[in-house]
């Protein structure tokens, strides 16, 4: 519970940070973004790693191991020491490997937040005008809630099927049709209530909520746009089958992948300039 | 002061910068005549060809007449309209390879649908593909692995195309001159080609994941419990416990288990009566359906297991989901589990990543080779309006395809197939002149289906009348049937007429392939049209000798035939052919003695086919399937109209690929026996 109140607090930050200074994506090509993001990205990790990491130890560490490789091809005859060298490059790897933990631990959680904002824009895209989608609704316990839950009818969307209501899961499913381009919402009535889920039509670059989680913390990390349903909530998560985005470079199943390689690039070509020992 | 000096010296910096350009130079010239020879030699020249499969020349020509095919009649009369010769049997496999080769089946070696190994006294099996079990595996626990290297030199399991000879499109790629077909028939396993100038996606004859050639699943209230397999489908049982179910949709069999089983992918449903909607959940995927709406394309991930510490192997299939009704009695057809066309388990195109191409600009669509779901409506699961609705989801779709295949093409030769036409004929067409009584419909009922073919071929004219317009001065454009269309309202069992004459015995035999007395049976049937002796040192059983006791047996079954009448006098068998008469080339080992051509409004009964016999000869056609082609081929030629003047009077299949070659100004090859239909 408390993991999911912090993470809450630092999706909420990383929104109003992160997420404002990634509104920019909307304006330039996607394959632009994702270079310049995992160029300066891998940029800021390395400078992170130089100033968490106990850099001397390390260049230590590395010349170790190259003065153990000179002597693995100077001392090729003897076994007995060829066999120590080897045993010492073991020991100096691992050591290495050490010295890389506060850094990673230091990173791990700006580098999650980044990348958990980045999905908003890249893991799928906006429906197109015309274009259906389902819509589930997961609810608590209390079969009732599924067989109340009403799904409001809107100008930006239209209710196309549906509902299927199966209280034996809490859940329940509309099909709606992209109408009108921009930010909208999805708005539920449960009674007296209203519950809202965040939808997303267009046909560029923005921003795609594909759920609004319960509060549980892995919920939180891969859906950080939208405000969490409370535990007590009679809806635990509502969720619209976005449709994948298709590019070789920010597509579905690429955009972590081009993200990566071009921060380990920018990374690798700026480590002569910063003086940064990996 | 002097210049600081640099360390680069003006000699090294020309002959360096010589180097530069010369290497510049080679990679471009190098790159130019790489492109030369992988562009096209055809400098230009159109030549477009659409295959209509069963398009029927006296259909045609009546609303052409009557002004309803506006298109073809200004491109008939720009060019030329004419019946075109079929095939002898006039079956498609048939007929498609003997425009295939420019030459007919002695070329190519494919007879009929089904062909039966004499070795082994008549085991059938398709004629145009055979799929060959693997040879040797290591066994591991429940799996075995087939290593296909050395040492082990395992054969893994193989599908051959049977079809033999050599395809017109081998001189097109030879010359480089590209060619590109889209659902080829009789191509499956594509052959390969040589030079790569040549496409091809598979036709007919491609099977679906479960290797069948289209096996539907059903799932209903009323199925019973044990479920039940029909020719081309299963139907199973679903029950719901409130308003939730789970059904099994089977895929294809793990071929690394020692005792191969399906791999299955269950499917939670959930109905909505109030709503009136159903919920499918497909490993992960939901889909909302109503009564009588379709589902888009889903993707099926099947995994086959391996041997540990071995990963998973998947191969992936498509299907769509049509929600037939929702209570009280749930009914949900699924179609044949389809090869993936983006990500294709088994090769359907040549060169193989053609296909996966396509998919990738077009989305997913059917790749069986049998595209409208006959059996479907022949076992009932479909009713005519069902049928005619996924007919048209296959015509819809095809016409995507189309659009791609035309905006795709620059020059050379572009085929494209259109099957509707021949699987909507033979569920729809009755020409009421001909026969006014269907042996199932009402007049009434069965003219208004009829309307559905006339309304197809009002539709195709459109889309021959856009190529034209686009292309007509452009291109050459053959629009070319392999067949035409008949009634089919009663059926001959062959075998049975055998038994009851004495050749095939004994009396009481029910199947030739279960309980027949070879040692006195001196003729059977197998397939649509053939009929075999039983012939001495062919047949693995055979007692009728070569020579004279065999041209005495062919005579008088020529002549018996021949003179078969139904019960109100019509003659039923319009003519006998003798294939050591009307076949030549190499490839006649696995021929018929004898061709049956029927005459109108007969064919082969449904249990003939496969060597079953009837009490009665002669019965009525009750199937849904009301309609064909398996006649005597001068009683259902094809069409061919082009846009292009031609002189030849009687043009036959085998007379396009030659017309082709010669439009390419490529002169007609020894391998073939047509000839180009602009040549006197």
């Amino acid at each position: 519970m408390m993991l999911s109140n912090i993470l809450s607090l630092l999706n909420t930050l990383a929104n109003n940070t992160v997420g404002l200074l990634l509104e920019a994506i909307a304006y330039v090509p996607g394959w632009l973004s994702v270079g310049v993001i995992g160029a300066i990205t891998g940029v800021l990790m390395l400078l992170a790693f130089k100033y968490t990491s106990h850099q001397s130890a390390i260049r230590h560490t590395r010349n170790q191991i190259k003065a153990n490789l000179l002597g693995l091809s100077l001392f090729k005859d003897d076994l007995a020491i060829g066999l120590g060298m080897q045993v010492n490059l073991l020991k100096l790897a691992g050591m290495l490997l050490a010295l890389s933990v506060v850094p990673m631990l230091v990173m791990i959680v700006p580098t999650c937040l980044l990348l958990s904002q980045l999905a908003l824009w890249y893991q799928a895209r906006p429906l197109y005008a015309g274009e259906t989608a389902i819509v589930t609704v997961q609810g608590a316990a209390n079969p009732a809630v599924i067989e109340q839950l009403q799904l409001s009818d809107s100008s930006a969307y239209r209710l196309a099927k549906g509902p299927v209501r199966v209280p034996e899961q809490q859940m329940a499913c509309w099909e709606i049709e992209a109408v009108e381009p921009g930010r909208h919402e999805l708005k539920f009535a449960l009674g007296e209530d209203q519950i809202a889920k965040e939808l997303a039509i267009g046909d560029g670059l923005m921003p795609v909520s594909l759920t609004r989680p319960a509060s549980d913390w892995t919920d939180l990390l891969l859906h950080p746009r939208e405000a969490p349903f409370s535990a007590d909530s009679p809806v635990q998560s509502i969720a619209i089958d976005y449709p994948e985005r298709s590019s070789w470079t920010y597509g579905t199943h690429t955009w972590l992948i081009a993200w990566f390689l071009v921060s380990m690039l920018a990374a690798f070509a700026a480590k002569p300039l910063l003086n940064v020992n990996i | 002061m002097s210049e600081p000096k640099s360390n680069i010296s003006r000699r090294t910096l020309l002959t360096g910068a010589a180097l530069a350009a010369g290497a510049g130079a080679t990679a471009g010239a190098s790159y130019w005549l790489g492109s030369v020879s992988r562009v096209s030699h055809s400098f230009g020249k159109k030549v477009i060809v659409i295959g209509v499969d069963g398009m029927d020349p006296r259909l045609c020509r009546k609303l052409m007449n009557e002004g309803k095919m506006p298109n073809m009649k200004r491109m008939a009369a720009a060019g030329g309209f004419s019946n075109l010769g079929t095939s002898c049997p006039p079956q498609s496999p048939v007929a498609w390879a003997n425009f295939i080769n420019g030459a007919g089946p002695g070329s190519h070696g494919i007879f009929d649908f089904i062909h039966r190994h004499p070795h082994e006294q008549c085991a059938p099996f398709f004629s145009a593909a055979e799929t060959i079990p693997g040879q040797g595996a290591i066994e591991i626990g429940d799996h075995q692995l087939q290593l296909d290297f050395w040492p082990f030199n395992h054969q893994p399991p193989q599908t051959v195309l049977r079809r033999q000879g050599v395809p017109f499109w081998d001189f097109l790629d030879s010359q480089r001159i590209s060619s590109v077909f889209y659902d080829l028939p009789s191509n499956y396993p594509p052959s390969p080609s040589e030079y790569g100038h040549h496409k091809c996606v598979c036709g007919m004859g491609t099977p679906d994941m479960l290797g069948s050639y289209g096996t539907y699943q059903y799932f209903s209230e009323d199925t019973p419990a044990g479920g039940v397999e029909e020719g081309g489908g299963k139907r199973s049982r679903i029950e719901f416990e409130g308003r939730s179910a789970r059904i099994t949709l089977v895929g294809p069999e793990n071929s690394m288990l020692k005792l191969p089983v399906p791999v299955t992918i269950d499917v939670d449903v959930h109905r909505d009566t109030e709503s009136g909607t159903a919920l499918l959940v497909v490993q992960g995927k939901k889909i909302l359906l109503k009564p009588g709406e379709w589902s888009r394309w889903t993707k099926l991930d099947f995994s086959l297991s391996a041997p540990t510490p071995l990963p998973s192997q998947h191969a992936s299939g498509i299907c769509r989901f049509y929600l037939q009704e929702i209570g009280p009695n749930f009914r949900l057809y699924v179609t044949p589990i389809n090869v993936d066309p983006s990500k294709p388990a088994v090769q359907l195109s040549e060169p193989e990543d053609f296909i996966s191409n396509v998919s990738n600009d077009l989305g997913l669509f059917y790749t069986t080779g049998f595209q409208e779901d006959h059996k479907a409506r022949s076992n009932g699961v479909f009713d005519d309006d069902e049928f005619r609705r996924q007919a048209t989801n296959v015509l819809e779709e095809r016409l995507a395809l189309f659009e791609y295949a035309v905006e795709n093409y620059d020059d050379g030769l572009l085929f494209f197939y259109f099957s509707s036409s021949d699987l909507q004929s033979h569920m729809f067409w009755w020409e009421g002149e001909e026969d006014p009584k269907h042996p199932t419909r009402t007049s009434k009922e069965a003219a208004s289906r009829y309307q559905y073919v006339k309304e197809l071929y009002q539709r195709l004219d459109q889309i021959i009348g856009d190529i034209n317009d686009r292309y007509g001065d452009k291109a050459t454009i053959y629009v070319m049937s392999d067949h035409g269309f008949a009634n089919f309202g009663r059926q001959f069992n062959v075998n049975s007429w055998l038994r009851d004459l004495g050749y095939l015995n004994s009396r009481e035999c029910t199947s030739i392939l279960v309980d027949c007395d070879w040692s006195r049976t001196r003729a059977y049937g197998m397939g649509i049209n053939g009929l075999y002796l039983n012939l001495k040192g062919r047949e693995r059983d055979g007692i009728v000798e070569p020579g004279e006791e065999q041209e005495k047996l062919t005579r008088q079954l020529i002549a018996r035939l021949k003179a078969v009448r139904d019960y109100n006098g019509k003659q039923v068998i319009r003519n006998v052919y003798r294939s050591s008469e009307i076949y030549s080339g190499e490839a006649t080992t696995l021929a018929p003695d004898l061709i049956i051509g029927y005459a109108r409004g007969y064919r082969a009964s449904w249990e003939t086919c496969l060597g079953e016999l009837t009490p009665d000869v002669l019965l009525d056609n009750t199937s849904a399937w009301s309609a064909d082609h398996c006649a005597d081929a001068l009683e259902v030629p094809g069409i061919l109209c082009c846009n292009k003047p031609f002189v030849a009077t009687d043009p036959s299949l085998v007379d396009i690929a030659p017309s082709i070659l010669h439009d390419f100004g490529i002169a007609t090859p020894s391998t073939m026996t047509g000839r180009s239909i602009f040549q006197s």
